[in-house]
């Protein structure tokens, strides 16, 4: 009885998964990270000259081989160092990119900008740094409330000194003001560490 | 959106014109108020003819000789060859028939005559055993012959209507919800969830994604009558992968009869100020045919912890089932359609950028975000949806076997979305598509003291993940096949002693196409492995094409003794081996709640774990308890730790990656009843769970901590429709955890500092106490009403839960009241 009852089903069965063939015939497309920010740049002139020094910061996110080795670094991962005269001012510009596809680099700053209510550039100088100041500068975006943005913005180094400092872009923050991290809320986008050397 | 509110308002149509009728079918309803509306003018036509047919239930075969007897006035008819029969000079108004036949019981059937008519009857031919067949089906499904069956109460099936299956399921002992946020909630069941609980509706397991911590079952349990668990694999008809246990929703057929009956729920809730409606319809006839419609609307705004609101937080959920079948007893078919949407929204606090986000959500000690109380539900939030479809057919044999034939259609749809940035804002972030097609056949056969069960099973599932999400894809697309085999069997050689033993084999083949991003790939070092399944580089990443078979065999085998007449004890053997699931083996993706980036390992196999089951049941006079200790061994048991930090321009993230490790789970599952008299009643529920890796003794996470609860029913004589039952129940702080806490350096203040970033400590040990009040059930018309008021967290207190992926973020949700009105139709 079994064998009668049985043997129809499981043919039936198995013509299935012949006629089906069970395969994915064809290539899934390439998902595009359309979002996600790999390459951070602080354009760097001192005011008065011409001269734009660019420190470009892109820790992993995207796999240009020559960042292989710096996986193994310390926790803070790449070490940039901004040498500036004491003294002095600057002019720098934050750039934020999302260059995943070399043949078609997106300019993420644009949107920033667009959505500069719900967007907060921030840097966290850390105590050692002392007489360095970073200011709004006088093309930054400002919000609908006039908060500055901060992509704009303008350093100024008195005496010899050397300390880190660490840049945000916060998303949809709490507050737009505010003198350390936390003072923010809201979601970070990015968090790039660079120590800057007043010579 | 639209189909479904006139759906539901065609439903409600229909409720408002049953409501006083109901057990009449149409025709009747209509007969009887042109009978009212004769009856005006005082006379009574006696010129009526009254025709019929008899036919035999099972086939439709004509009835010749039967006895067809207006009881009123006597007058009396036979059926012809055909089964024809004629009443002539019949007056108008309800008559009483009395329908009979040498080998048929009788049919006794009320009818209303205000013309001329023609009707068909259906009697019962009876056959050798039909009884038995009969009752076999009317009475609960053992979903196991030797491991305990834990069925849901109509009462906590009711009261949980609104609250989704996991919580309904948290009243059985050992069943724990592992929760994201409120609504959110997977059932574990002996300290394993997802993969490891089968969740079988209609018959088939539901396919929606159960790998995910974070993914809810789409499914509505207010579909089904019956709610039933085992905790083990104890149900090898229907799946042999979940060593955690099985939860089976089923419907019971309806009578073979013409009413129209319904059920409907109305649930109101303070916290979240939501309203829940669940109405459920069957309508049968006498010749077997019957329609079941049921729908839910549920809308719940942002629930409130004792100190603040949990913005974002809410849900909607729209859900529909409809099925139609036949049941001519020795044959039946259904088919059925079910909808299923929901869309919940996720605390928006809980949405980080990085670990150091993380640490500050964790001091702050509240959520970052607390907005107005709020029904919207924004960013971030899941939508899920679940479409499932089937047919299935059933025939009897003569010799007491039973054919079964089933195909099933399941497509679900899961979309995340995360809070972002310009045109991607309202895309979401995950967008995955299953559709699963299932076919089983079985065979069972059974006779006074064995029944057999076996059967063939075909399933074919294919995933798909849009890629215009413009995020890399958390798991690959995939087609899944898997074809197998069981066989059950039960023996009950006497009273108290009964045996049962079954395997089931199923052989699977993965066709998996995943893009690897070479960093990771570099990092794996895969290239020697996979370097051969290449089939495209595009961008930084390899397309690889891989099949992976897995052959699993799954046997249990189990014994029990009815030791005297109240004693009970049962011991069962649960052999499982599970195929690693797709997350488990190639995920791929970062988690915005915890910070973390998840990575699949393509290189786990099988895993097998064996579970012994004791479960003691002893009743002495008025004092029931049951005990059941359990033991699960692991091989190659897959879970997911830290593995190290990675480091991007968003911040660091901890890696979590797959593993397979050897672990041990052991625990205790205590129940106990007492009735102190008549009107007190006291209950107890008490579980202690362990588990850890063998070799390392570390614990395993997400483990329940001891809970215990304690209920105290009471009821007064007098008033014998109403009664009341106050709980409280302790869960202590689980201090078995494995520590994956870490450091991370912020600048505070100038300051730098290193934090210690503690994801692992579980919270507090906590109590809860609750009240529930239940009125009725009170005739209203010719429906019955219940009423039920009832209060969670009724002291209002803050607490978190260890098994809340969102703990870090905010307290549990505070003091709810519910107001629940069951109307039975």
């Amino acid at each position: 009885m079994f064998k009668n009852l049985h043997t129809k089903p499981i043919t039936a069965l198995f013509l299935f998964i012949l006629i089906f063939a069970c395969s994915k015939d064809e290539d899934p497309v390439p998902a595009n990270e359309e979002e996600v920010i790999t390459l951070v740049t602080l354009e760097v002139s001192k005011v008065g000259s011409s001269e734009i020094i660019k420190y470009n910061f892109e820790v992993e996110g995207h796999d240009h081989d020559d960042h292989e080795e710096e996986k193994d670094d310390d926790h803070d991962g790449e070490h940039t160092e901004i040498e500036l005269e004491a003294n002095s001012s600057y002019n720098v510009s934050m750039f934020i990119y999302n260059d995943t596809d070399p043949n078609n680099i997106e300019n993420i700053t644009l949107e920033v900008i667009e959505e500069k209510d719900e967007h907060q550039i921030f840097y966290a100088i850390t105590d050692e740094l002392s007489g360095f100041s970073i200011k709004s500068a006088s093309d930054d975006t400002l919000d609908s409330n006039g908060n500055p943005l901060f992509n704009k913005t303008t350093w100024t180094t008195t005496g010899e000194t050397s300390g880190d400092v660490v840049g945000y872009l916060i998303h949809e923050p709490t507050s737009k003001t505010g003198n350390t991290r936390t003072d923010f809320g809201g979601a970070t986008d990015f968090e790039i560490e660079f120590e800057v050397h007043v010579e | 959106m639209n189909l479904f509110s006139f759906l539901v308002g065609l439903i409600n149509l229909k409720s408002q014109k049953y409501k006083y009728n109901k057990s009449y079918s149409v025709s009747k309803t209509a007969a009887s108020l042109s009978i009212l509306a004769a009856g005006f003018c005082y006379c009574q036509k006696c010129d009526l003819q009254f025709e019929g047919q008899i036919l035999d239930l099972h086939d439709d075969s004509p009835i010749s000789l039967a006895v067809v007897r207006v009881l009123d006035n006597d007058q009396t008819a036979f059926t012809d060859y055909n089964g024809f029969f004629k009443l002539k000079n019949q007056c108008s108004g309800k008559i009483n028939l009395k329908i009979s036949h040498l080998n048929c019981e009788d049919l006794y059937q009320e009818l209303n005559l205000n013309k001329s008519v023609f009707k068909k009857f259906y009697l019962e031919h009876h056959i050798e055993s039909l009884n038995e067949v009969i009752v076999e089906e009317s009475k609960i499904k053992e979903l196991s012959s030797t491991a305990h069956n834990y069925l849901l109460s109509g009462l906590q099936k009711d009261r949980y209507s609104g609250s989704g299956l996991a919580k309904a399921l948290e009243q059985i002992s050992g069943v724990n919800i592992l929760t994201t946020g409120n609504v959110i909630s997977k059932p574990m069941i002996h300290g394993m969830f997802g993969s490891r609980v089968g969740i079988i509706y209609d018959g088939v397991q539901i396919e929606n994604q159960q790998w995910g911590q974070d993914h809810a079952p789409n499914i509505d349990q207010n579909a089904f009558e019956e709610i039933l668990l085992v905790k083990g694999a104890g149900v090898l008809k229907y799946s042999g992968d979940t060593p955690g246990g099985v939860i089976v929703l089923e419907n019971k057929l309806p009578k073979i009869n013409d009413s129209l009956y319904g059920k409907s729920i109305l649930s109101g809730i303070s916290n979240g100020r939501g309203l829940n409606i669940v109405s459920s319809w069957t309508k049968s006839y006498s010749n077997g045919n019957y329609f079941k419609a049921q729908a839910m609307i549920k809308r719940i705004g942002d629930f409130s912890a004792p100190k603040y609101i949990l913005s974002n937080s809410g849900t909607n959920e729209n859900n529909i089932s409809l099925s139609f079948g036949k049941n001519k007893i020795l044959r039946q078919w259904k088919t059925n359609f079910s909808y299923f949407s929901q869309e919940i929204g996720i605390l928006r606090s809980s949405h980080i950028g990085n670990v150091n986000d993380l640490v500050y959500a964790i001091d702050l000690a509240k959520p970052t975000i607390i907005k107005p109380f709020d029904h919207q539900i924004d960013l971030p939030k899941q939508v899920n949806k679940h479409y499932t479809t089937g047919i299935q057919y059933s025939k009897r044999y003569k010799s007491n076997g039973k054919l079964n034939a089933r195909y099933s259609w399941q497509r679900n749809n899961r979309k995340e979305y995360d809070v972002r940035r310009g045109e991607l804002k309202n895309k979401p972030a995950i967008d995955i598509t299953l559709n699963t097609h299932d076919l089983l056949s079985n065979y069972q056969w059974k006779k006074s003291n064995w029944s057999l069960d076996s059967g063939v099973f075909f399933q074919i599932q294919d995933n798909y993940s849009n890629p215009d999400t413009g995020t890399r894809r958390l798991i690959p697309d995939y087609l899944k096949t898997e074809l197998g085999t069981y066989f059950t069997a039960g023996l009950t050689p006497s009273n108290n002693f009964s045996l049962g033993f079954g395997f089931r084999f199923g052989h699977q083949n993965n066709h998996t196409k995943k893009y690897y991003k070479n960093k990771r790939w570099n990092e794996g070092n895969y290239q020697d492995k996979l370097g051969a399944f290449v089939i495209n580089e595009v961008l930084n990443q390899k397309l690889v094409e891989q099949r992976l078979i897995f052959n699993n065999l799954s046997i249990n085998t189990g014994v029990k003794f009815a030791l005297s007449n109240r004693l009970n004890l049962s011991l069962n053997l649960f052999h499982t081996e599970r195929a690693p699931d797709i997350a488990e083996m190639f995920s791929d993706g970062l988690h915005h709640s915890l910070a973390t980036i998840e990575y699949g390992n393509p290189f786990l196999r099988s895993e097998t774990t064996q579970k012994f089951l004791v479960n003691f049941e002893k009743e002495i006079g008025n004092f029931t308890y049951n005990i059941s200790p359990y033991l699960t061994n692991g091989q190659n048991y897959i879970i997911i730790e830290p593995t190290g930090i990675e480091y991007t321009i968003r911040g660091s993230f901890p890696v979590w990656e797959y593993r397979a490790v050897n672990s041990t789970i052991r625990g205790m599952d205590l129940d106990f009843s007492f009735s102190l008299n008549n009107s007190i009643k006291l209950r107890n529920s008490s579980s202690w769970i362990e588990g850890f890796e063998r070799t390392s003794k570390a614990p395993l996470i997400n483990i329940p901590p001891f809970t215990s609860t304690n209920f105290i029913q009471f009821s007064i004589p007098k008033f014998k429709s109403f009664f009341m039952i106050v709980s409280n129940k302790i869960t202590l702080n689980q201090n078995q955890f494995p520590n994956h806490n870490f450091e991370t350096s912020v600048v505070e203040n100038g300051v730098r500092l290193n934090k210690l970033v503690d994801i692992s400590t579980p919270p507090r040990s906590y109590h809860l106490f609750g009240a529930e009040l239940h009125w009725g059930p009170y005739p209203f018309f010719s429906d019955k009403v219940s009423l039920s008021l009832i209060f969670d967290n009724i002291f209002n207190s803050s607490y978190r839960n260890y098994l809340n992926r969102l703990r870090y973020y905010a307290d549990e949700q505070g003091r709810n009241m519910m107001l629940q009105i069951k109307i039975s139709h």
